[in-house]
């Protein structure tokens, strides 16, 4: 059962996230050295310093276990041994630590600064996110599994999660922040340049956990109202007769009590509002390529995809009724 | 005789943990403090922290001058007759000046540890 | 001439005569009976390769892990195998492995370093280390039925509390390990009690071995830092079982209420884990340097100072749940400073090898590696205590290297270097020197290449506990190089297997004190006596086998205390705790299966429990609890036929001891630390609940009201005032007048019970309703627990008054269960307090 569901994941990887992009060593659409937003280039910032620091001291410290037991083992004058525990055991390490303290608390604050205006509310669920934009002008637009982010703007992201504890990490552009059931988090983003970038859920979430990634998409402002204003719209309706026997079928097979399609009579919302489904990045919470072979496979076999989903599987519909399905599906632009 | 009594315990275990546990104290009084005040004072995450700084100020003076008591103290019991270390004869002076000694180092520790638990006053400002 | 030789001659035929009695009276029985032993020597040993079973085991669900992740979109273990495989793996490794191999090895060790002929409480030591094997067997058996816990070694609410989510492997865990945990508690008290009371004469707290520091230390940090642990499993097991909401937010509960819990016992936990393995190589390091440790009292701060410090730690673990920065901040100041005495025992090392003339053995070996590997764990450790960076490397693979890196610098390399130091202590011969260094080139080699890459891994994105990933990240290579570099780990471990397991009859017994060590446990001989020491030596040294010229001959020839068994009893001397002067010859109980039969019924328990086996549960815990009386009846506060004995060199010590000159009653003294640490975690869980929630308490009025709450109080302090009268009455000859107290405090204490349970009952409380009524009934019921064992203790106390087992003159019990009494009367008022007028004042 595993190795199907791998199999079927594998087949879309390599399409999802260009291997390409990985061949440097800290570059990376989901990388913490590859900064691309301000709080993980402070951060980042810190790590290098910290790093260098921790080499010296462990050179330092090992250099003088080694050259005490190995090169030199013989009887030192016991000065030489006080005064490597006053300087080595107390005074540098408390004006080291003293000043690594202090650089890192002035840093809390502004990591933590307001944001611009924008806010998104992100659900964590089991295994998918809820996506939600509250724009200043009080519009709130429903997506799922992709998080679009206007460049150079303070974005705020307003966490919470109706099952069990999650973790929203966008390495690239900040350090994560946990979704706690009746609790409600918040995470301000300041993306400093477009690009494609992946989150994952960084808390352990039950047995599909590696399975809950998704697409970050930092654009420029302009790019963003155009695509907000797309992303509010209702479904575009079925324009052949395929897609519409697919609309219809989806109907009947009952999607719609899990899935939101604004348009169309599907309204539920336990599982992701599929109103512009084949504009995003990617399928299942990132796990799969958006092309119809993947969505095909997903929606014939999900729970071998992703274990302990909660979407059922309707592999036993007939194969044309399934292409209908997927047709109509990835005609939601 | 009882007095010789209580000053071999005044010099054991228990004055060794005076200043760690002061500083066991004051943290959680600065922790316990913040945390109710930022859930409870209103003002979400932007409520201002000025009076919880104010007490972290004062309940580190106090926290420090207690912790310096006993470290003074401790120094004394220590160099009663300026004796290097190790301290390790079996005699009572010898173990009396061991634990001088340990306290007085427990007291250091505990007084860098206290003023480092005392910093986030110095940089943080509200309840973000 | 001639009367000298006689003389001489009378002299060793005494020797040899009590020697031969020693022999005996410390023997260990032979066949099937062997199981009974309760002496350390035999205990120790059991305990120890029991804790090194578990590793293996641990260790092999490394490999699993470490396949599975070789390569991307890898199938070797489904989801949900692979999330029983971790979870388990880190639950083995803590909880069966490094805590329990430090009670072991200190059951093991620490009366040899002291000159003790055993623990204070051997048959304690036994059951403790049934509970052990049973509670891990079951908690290891579990993944064999595919019914292994699988929501992680922290157990997260409400992942964990979700009963479709986790099946019976969430209850395994909470009841197999809280069962573990008691036993771990029962081990810290009587390591406590046997640094403090059990010292040979002489020994001074100033001379005591660096050992028995940590051992002071780590045994006083399992003390206050399991309880919370267990008060969390309590509100767990409470939310699991009978569905009062602790953790539910939709009743009021909170999921981080468990994450405080689990953390204020888990972060000490690493310091539990850690100082044990350094005290091993303050031991180790100056034998090999062949100079004292250079550094006493810095040793001592940084023990003590850990173990404060390590209590404030808790949050980092919790960096990213949204707490307020100003919080953090104190954690991550805490957090930094912990590293200044982490860093000061590290250069006390140094420069113990710089004052003396270092030599290189396979030890030293392991001592140098794990300082290398533990530095930069320690390093890493002061990166991740800066929230910021925290934000990034929590929960991803750079935390993996960084606890990687601590636990086996800090506590895997270590131990090896301990069983190749004190194999010959256990066995009488060396391991081998050349499998020795292959065993620890492989593990170095192997440690580093599999554990440095991940601190890129996780940089570069990869989270903690996902089953598979994707090609394509840039993790694909890292992963590869780490699973080799774990097998390159294996080989070296399995090395050692082979060397610790390879029959070695044939092998000579190496000459004693084999690496010129300065401290007594070296005084044994090879093979070692079960006696431990043949007589109870005066120190006056901290290395006495150095400084203290001849005194392995004169304890040889029995020169010194106790190196008779004229009564045939097991003996060993009681001393006092700041400079360890004889007080007490303690007669310690021998061999017997009644702790085997309490431990295994104390486990049905538990086991049934997990179960839903009610009325299993319940016969075995009336079991259980007879055969506890039972030993407690036959091998506890026994009278001797004389009230002292003459213990050698013109000394005359009691057989006899009550109050705080026992030892009984330091370990009930240090048991109810434990126990108010436990209560103290409840009632923090109460006023955490008022901070979060505007609606706890609910209102005034809502709580179980004042009347009824100090009608128990009154009943309950009537109680405990009568115990105390039938203390002094007792005292005073008035046996007959303890006699009629006991059993009316038992009444008044019983009465009490019903009358604090009456306030919610009568208040309609609906413990499943809301977190405030659960949290109320939770209180309660704790206090009513603990009168209930008061008055159970108060009906022994009648039962051995009327058995004439506790007379005027003899009257341990009776002083144990008032001790018990001072902190029940405690916990009720606080529990009346916070639960009646609490309400008023909110």
């Amino acid at each position: 059962m595993g190795g199907t569901g791998a199999e079927r994941r594998r087949a879309g990887w390599r399409l999802a996230w260009p291997a390409g992009l990985a061949l440097a060593a800290c570059s990376g659409s989901q990388s913490a050295l590859d900064p691309a937003g301000s709080e993980a280039e402070r951060v980042a910032q810190l790590f290098w310093v910290m790093l260098i620091g921790t080499g010296v001291i462990w050179s330092l410290v090992i250099g003088a276990a080694v050259y005490a037991a190995r090169v030199r083992p013989g009887p030192h004058d016991p000065a030489i041994s006080r005064r490597l525990i006053h300087w080595g055991g107390i005074g540098l390490p408390v004006l080291a630590l003293t000043a690594l303290l202090a650089y890192g608390l002035q840093l809390m604050p502004e990591l933590r600064a307001a944001g611009d205006g924008l806010k998104i509310e992100v659900s964590g669920e089991q295994w998918w996110w809820r996506v939600r934009y509250q724009t200043a002008d009080g519009r709130s637009i429903v997506s799922a599994n992709e998080i679009r982010l206007p460049a150079g703007e303070r974005v705020e992201l307003t966490l919470a999660s109706p099952d069990v504890i999650h973790s929203l990490w966008i390495p690239n552009l900040a350090g994560k922040v946990d979704m706690i059931p009746g609790r409600v988090n918040r995470l301000v983003l300041e993306p400093t340049r477009t690009g494609n970038f992946r989150g994952v859920c960084a808390e352990f979430c039950g047995a599909s956990h590696a399975l809950m990634a998704f697409a970050v998409v930092v654009v420029t402002r302009p790019e963003f109202e155009q695509w907000l204003s797309q992303e509010a719209a209702a479904a575009t309706g079925a324009s052949s007769a395929e897609l519409r026997r697919g609309a219809v079928l989806f109907e009947q097979v009952g999607c719609g009590g899990c899935h939101a399609i604004r348009g169309t009579a599907a309204a539920g919302t336990i599982g992701p509002d599929l109103t512009h489904l084949a504009s995003r990045r990617t399928l299942a919470a990132g796990i799969l390529p958006n092309e119809p072979a993947a969505l095909r496979r997903w929606i014939a076999a999900a729970d071998t995809i992703k274990p302990g989903v909660r979407m059922p599987s309707f592999g036993m519909l007939p194969a044309a009724d399934l292409d209908a399905i997927v047709a109509y599906l990835a005609s939601l632009e | 005789m009882a007095a010789e009594r209580a000053l071999q315990t005044a010099g054991g275990l228990w004055t060794l943990i005076v200043s760690p546990t002061v500083w066991a104290v004051h943290f959680t009084l600065c922790y316990a403090v913040a945390a109710v005040y930022c859930a409870k004072a209103g003002g979400g995450q932007a409520a201002d922290l000025l009076p919880v700084r104010a007490w972290i100020a004062a309940v580190t003076v106090a926290a420090l001058a207690i912790i310096l008591w006993s470290g003074h103290r401790a120094l004394r019991q220590w160099s009663a007759g300026a004796v290097d270390p190790p301290h390790d004869a079996a005699t009572l002076a010898d173990r009396r000046r061991f634990f001088g000694l340990a306290t007085l180092l427990l007291a250091g520790l505990s007084c860098v540890a206290t003023i480092y638990v005392a910093l986030p006053a110095l940089f943080i400002g509200d309840c973000r | 001439m001639t009367a000298s030789a006689d003389d001489a001659a009378l002299d060793q035929a005494r020797q040899q005569a009590q020697a031969a009695r020693l022999r005996q009276v410390w023997a260990t029985p032979g066949g099937w009976r062997y199981w009974s032993a309760v002496n350390n020597s035999e205990v120790g040993l059991w305990y120890t390769a029991t804790a090194f079973v578990f590793l293996l085991f641990a260790g092999l669900l490394g490999l699993l892990i470490r396949v599975q992740l070789a390569v991307p979109d890898n199938d070797v273990l489904s989801a949900e195998l692979y999330n029983q495989v971790f979870t388990l793996h880190g639950t083995v490794m803590m909880f069966l492995f490094a805590v329990p191999v430090f009670e072991a090895f200190s059951i093991l060790i620490l009366p040899e370093m002291l000159a003790a002929r055993d623990l204070p409480f051997p048959r304690l030591s036994a059951f403790g280390y049934w509970c052990f094997l049973i509670g891990g067997l079951f908690v290891c058996g579990s993944i064999f039925f595919n019914a292994a816990p699988d929501g992680g070694w922290f157990m997260y609410p409400p992942l964990t509390t979700d009963l479709e989510q986790s099946g019976i492997g969430a209850d395994i865990w909470l009841l197999g390990l809280s069962f573990i945990e008691v036993a771990s508690i029962a081990a810290a008290v009587e390591l406590i009690v046997g640094v403090l009371k059990c010292r040979p004469p002489g020994m001074r707290i100033n001379l005591i071995p660096l050992y028995g520091w940590y051992v002071l230390v780590v045994a006083g940090m399992i003390l206050f830092a399991f309880p919370p642990l267990i008060a969390g499993d309590i509100l767990f097991e409470l939310e699991r079982l009978l569905d009062w909401p602790f953790f539910d937010p939709a009743r009021g509960g909170d999921p981080l209420l468990w994450q405080h819990l689990f953390w204020i016992f888990g972060h000490p936990e690493v310091y539990i884990v850690f100082l044990p393995a350094i005290a091993l190589l303050a031991m180790i390091i100056p034998t090999f340097a062949q100079t004292p440790i250079f550094g006493y009292s810095w040793i001592v701060l940084a023990a003590v100072g850990t173990g404060f410090l390590s209590f404030g730690l808790w949050v980092h673990h919790m960096y990213t749940t949204g707490l307020p920065a100003i919080s953090l901040g104190f954690f991550s100041a805490a957090s930094v400073a912990v590293a200044i005495p982490t860093g000061v025992q590290i250069f006390v090392f140094i420069a113990t090898l710089l004052v003396g003339r270092a030599t290189f053995s396979v030890p030293m070996l392991f001592a140098c590696g794990a300082l290398a590997i533990f530095t930069l764990g320690g390093l890493t450790g002061v990166m991740v205590a800066l929230a910021p960076f925290d934000w990034q490397a929590h929960d991803s693979y750079f935390i993996v290297a960084h606890l990687h890196h601590t636990l086996i610098g800090g506590v895997l390399f270590p131990i090896i270097a301990g069983i190749y130091y004190f194999y010959p202590f256990i066995t009488g011969r060396k391991l081998s020197d050349r499998l020795g260094r292959w065993a620890f080139w492989l593990m170095f080699v192997g440690f580093n290449i599999s554990f440095v890459p991940m601190h890129f891994t996780g940089l570069r994105g990869m989270p903690r506990r996902i089953f598979t990933y994707p090609s394509g990240l840039g993790w694909d290579w890292l992963n590869l190089v780490s699973t080799i570099g774990a097998f390159i780990l294996a080989a070296g471990i399995l090395v050692l297997v082979l060397d610790v397991l390879r029959p070695k009859g044939r092998q000579p017994y190496v000459q004693r004190n084999p690496w010129r060590a300065g401290t007594l446990e070296w005084l044994t001989e090879m093979p070692g006596e079960d006696w431990g020491v043949r007589s109870v030596p005066i120190i006056t040294s901290r290395y006495p086998l150095w400084d203290q010229p001849d005194l392995m001959r004169q304890v040889d020839e029995g020169r010194f205390y106790l190196a008779d068994a004229e009564e045939g009893r097991r003996e060993t001397l009681v001393t006092s705790v700041l400079d360890a002067e004889p007080m007490q010859c303690l007669r310690v109980p021998g061999n017997t299966f009644l702790t085997m039969a309490a431990a295994g019924l104390t486990g049905a328990v538990f086991i049934f429990a997990t179960f839903h086996w009610w009325l299993a549960t319940a016969v075995s815990a009336v079991l259980a609890l007879v055969a506890i009386v039972a030993w407690l009846w036959t091998g506890t506060a026994i009278i001797p036929e004389k009230p002292s004995k003459p213990v050698g060199r013109g000394l005359e010590l009691p057989l006899y001891a009550s109050g705080p000159d026992s030892v009984g009653w330091w370990a009930m003294f240090i048991t109810m630390l434990g126990d108010m640490a436990a209560f103290a975690s409840l009632v923090f869980g109460y006023f955490f609940y008022w901070t979060i929630r505007p609606d706890f308490p609910p209102g005034p009025d809502a709580g179980p009201g004042v009347a009824w709450p100090f009608l128990a109080l009154s009943l309950i302090l009537a109680a405990w005032a009568l115990t105390l009268a039938a203390r002094r009455w007792n005292r005073q000859g008035l046996s007959q007048n303890l006699q009629l107290a006991l059993p009316l405090a038992a009444l008044l204490a019983l009465a009490g019970t019903a009358a604090l349970l009456a306030g919610p009952w009568q208040a309609g409380l609906q413990p499943q309703a809301a977190v405030y009524p659960a949290t109320v009934w939770l209180l309660a019921g704790w206090t009513a627990c603990h009168v209930v064992i008061g008055a159970i203790m108060q009906l022994y106390g009648l039962a051995r008054s009327l058995a004439h087992r506790l007379t005027p003159a003899h009257d341990i019990d009776i002083r144990n269960i008032a001790l018990y009494w001072h902190f029940t009367a405690l916990t009720a008022v606080v529990t009346v307090a916070v639960l009646a007028l609490f309400p008023k004042v909110a």
